[in-house]
């Protein structure tokens, strides 16, 4: 297979222009080249796509080569450089639902394989359980005899159909792969359960801020009055209802009490009602969607930062609320508590009662002014969770991961028949027997030698940067666009 | 499913462990001074893939889960089984009309008795009424309906002249079906609009097939009593007199397959063995199944809003 041809070294005119497999970088430690899969990234917007991209930066920080590869998003398809060389493929797949494109288990080998020669990857990297693509190109990476890694983001039930079925497939997915991160220790156990995986090949790497953008500024917040900031997509799993409990009751209690609402979504409706019903137009403002740069301007106006998650594996949010100096109120769901030390963070069960009695216990700590000042409190979590911190653990989970030896396709066959049950077992092990009888007809039609190999922007050779008149190539926009992930 | 053994992977796996085990920085079962803690704001001294003692001690198993017992479970199920009859004596009586064998003044008649003692048994029962409802207002709606199926039956008599026999009983028999399969068995009163619109679209069916305009208005009012009425009184009886019930309900299926029996003797055989196994083996299955039950719960799990949200917009 190709990953174990290529370690033997490439044969004919590649030889003398592409590294080996793993390249070695000055310091000795191995250099990867690493492709990112996701559905999920930039212009779309969410704690997936920020991971990707600043996970991607720390690591060509460090020397790695990174490429990111997605569907394309309207009229962004193609080829795309960001800062620092970090190169997007857009691919025209087709999106089914949620951004999540179609799988067929076959239609994306022949593209999918192209990226992964003409970049000499060694290691994939797909990202969240909802995106098809991700688990695409981790089937097809172990055909192709590449290491893979998973990251796991979201958490998930066992009781319901869709679950199932979804789990299902997350065990056919993962049976094979080298090694799966999640983002907190519920993530883990969740992760474990769902695909029934041995815990000895999941590492949990939380996320991070970048602490350098939610800095405090107690000036901006009004300190007559007491604001209550909640930044969340406004849907059922954020605990939207229970926020629309939560500001009659505090605000009929509370006259100097104001709330401010960030974010959007269906369950807008609900806040609107609630703030016509009780005229608390003055007292709730509803922002609507905020841009990520916006974010911060808007939790310094506050003094507590609300989050009313029904489930959350990690939940950036409350990181990213406490480094503005803000008093930190959740839910206990998930993996929140893990997240802030105690004496940052103030834990409710996700009832309407419980939040209003965090809530006021805060309230009242606020107008005694004994709570932390915001410096303090952002100088205890700037160093908590950093991308760089992130970037370093990931790299082991690499360097682990490219000693290992990828299964061959029978090996790959007995796995998925010993661990995925009899009937789905048998039907992916055909299915990966055809996906492997087609890589084959791709590589007699288009062999690995005739496919151009890229030009590095980052990792070892990277030359991004290094020649003046590649610089100003790439779309200089997308720096900006990008620039806060 | 969620399998016990996690660790139970086949020999390859097992190999790939030993590597990571023998990897520098990455023996996960090293013991340690400090106790590892959950938490993901600390440094702690242990790799990344550690496994604690600890880990999935928050899981639960098969929180909240009912455990039946038998006999009651062949209580509730008594309800299909008289369903299943009730479709299959009102199939009875069409075939009857249809065969001349019944006059639908007869059929009225005993309809009208029927409705008469099912109305003064559901009032004996007592209950709850519906707010300003009296007497008069539950004979006017009946009134009504009566006239106006009367009127409308002729309508009704022509209505699938066009459409061919065979397409017309095919179209009953899946809409008696839908009834049956979307019937609210968990509470049957009032009969979920859409199993009672089903039903009741079967019969008008059934009944345009019949040779008169009154054979159609006795038919569509026998279904209303079948279909309506009758689940509403079982459903009260259910309430106030439970020890009646299972006789009610065994009454019914008894009569059922003894109407079917006098039409169809092979096809009483068939309904009565169907009602055996719904209402003696299907709870059989549903406790062994009940037993390996294997529900997990833990902190993953999405939070539930018990409380009634609504009150804050009233």
């Amino acid at each position: 297979m190709m990953g174990q041809r290529r370690r033997a070294g490439p044969k004919g005119s590649l030889s003398n222009r592409t590294p080996d497999g793993i390249a070695v970088g000055i310091q000795g430690s191995p250099k990867h080249s690493i492709c990112m899969v996701s559905d999920f990234f930039y212009p779309n917007m969410g704690g997936v796509e920020s991971h990707i991209y600043q996970l991607s930066q720390c690591l060509i920080e460090r020397g790695h080569k990174v490429i990111i590869v997605t569907h394309a998003y309207g009229n962004r398809k193609g080829v795309r450089y960001l800062t620092n060389g970090l190169k997007v493929y857009y691919l025209p797949l087709q999106v089914m639902y949620n951004q999540s494109t179609v799988t067929t288990c076959f239609h994306s080998l022949p593209l999918l394989r192209c990226v992964f020669v003409r970049e000499r990857i060694t290691i994939v990297h797909a990202h969240s359980s909802f995106s098809a693509m991700g688990h695409d190109s981790l089937f097809h990476a172990k055909t192709m005899g590449l290491n893979t890694v998973f990251t796991d983001h979201s958490l998930f039930g066992f009781a319901d159909v869709s679950s199932v079925l979804t789990n299902k497939l997350l065990t056919v997915s993962l049976c094979d792969t080298s090694h799966i991160i999640c983002v907190s220790y519920t993530s883990k156990e969740n992760t474990v359960l769902r695909a029934t995986l041995d815990p000895q090949i999941v590492s949990v790497i939380p996320n991070a801020v970048d602490p350098t953008d939610f800095t405090p500024d107690p000036s901006q917040r009004d300190d007559t009055k007491i604001t209550i900031v909640v930044v969340s997509r406004l849907v059922y799993r954020k605990g939207i209802d229970l926020l629309g409990g939560i500001i009659p009751e505090l605000c009929l209690k509370y006259p100097d009490l104001q709330f401010v609402i960030g974010g959007e979504g269906p369950k807008r409706i609900v806040l609107e009602e609630v703030r016509e019903k009780y005229q608390l137009h003055d007292r709730v403002r509803l922002l609507g969607a905020l841009e990520h740069k916006d974010v911060r301007n808007v939790l310094i106006q506050g003094h507590i930062f609300l989050n009313t998650s029904l489930t959350e594996a990690f939940c950036m949010a409350i990181v990213e609320g406490a480094s503005c100096g803000l008093q930190v109120v959740s839910t206990r769901v998930g993996g929140i508590p893990e997240v802030l030390p105690e004496e940052l963070i103030t834990l409710c069960e996700p009832t309407v009662s419980s939040l209003c009695q965090g809530l006021e216990m805060v309230i009242a700590r606020q107008r005694s002014g004994t709570v932390l000042p915001p410096a303090t409190i952002h100088s205890r979590v700037q160093t908590l969770y950093t991308w760089r911190n992130v970037a370093e653990r990931t790299e082991k989970v690499y360097d682990r991961v490219a000693k290992e030896v990828v299964l061959p396709l029978d090996g790959r066959l007995g796995r998925l028949r010993a661990h995925c049950g009899h009937v789905a077992g048998s039907i992916f092990a055909f299915v990966a027997v055809l996906d492997f009888l087609f890589l084959l007809l791709l590589q007699w039609f288009v062999p690995d030698s005739v496919i151009d190999v890229a030009v590095n922007a980052s990792g070892p050779r990277g030359l991004w940067g290094k020649a003046g008149a590649r610089k100003t190539k790439p779309s200089a926009n997308c720096h900006k666009d990008t620039g806060t992930g | 499913m969620f399998r016990r053994d996690w660790t139970g992977r086949n020999p390859v796996s097992k190999c790939i462990i030993g590597s990571l085990v023998m990897g520098a920085d990455s023996d996960p079962g090293a013991p340690s001074a400090v106790p590892w803690r959950k938490v993901l704001y600390e440094r702690q001294p242990f790799p990344d893939n550690y496994v604690d003692r600890r880990f999935l001690e928050e899981l639960r198993r098969n929180v909240g889960v009912r455990r039946y017992r038998y006999w009651p479970v062949v209580r509730e199920a008594g309800l299909v089984t008289q369903q299943l009859s009730c479709v299959a004596a009102f199939l009875t009586l069409w075939w009857y009309m249809y065969q001349g064998q019944l006059y639908p003044f007869t059929l009225l008649l005993a309809g009208l008795l029927c409705a008469l003692l099912g109305y003064g048994l559901y009032e004996a029962l007592g209950g709850p009424r519906t707010e300003g409802r009296t007497r008069l207002a539950d004979l006017q709606s009946a009134a009504i309906f009566l006239a106006f199926t009367f009127g409308f039956s002729p309508v009704l008599k022509t209505l699938t002249e066009s459409v061919s026999t065979d397409t017309v009983y095919a179209m009953s028999a899946l809409m008696l079906l839908a009834h049956l399969v979307t019937f609210p068995y968990a509470q049957p009163s009032p009969p979920g609009s859409l199993s009672l619109n089903a039903a009741l679209f079967g019969s008008v069916c059934l009944a345009s097939r019949l040779p008169g305009a009154l054979h159609t208005f006795a038919m569509v009012t026998c279904a209303l009593l079948v279909f309506a009425l009758w689940p509403c009184l079982l459903h009260r009886l259910r309430d106030r007199a439970p020890r009646g019930f299972p006789w009610a309900a065994a009454l019914v299926s008894l009569g059922g397959i003894g109407g079917l029996a006098s039409q169809s003797p092979g096809g009483a055989v068939l309904l009565a063995l169907a009602q055996l196994a719904l209402t003696l083996l299907c709870p059989l299955l549903l406790l062994w199944l009940q037993e390996h039950k294997d529900n997990i719960h833990g902190p993953w799990d999405e939070a539930e809003i018990h409380e009634d949200l609504s009150r804050f917009l009233q």
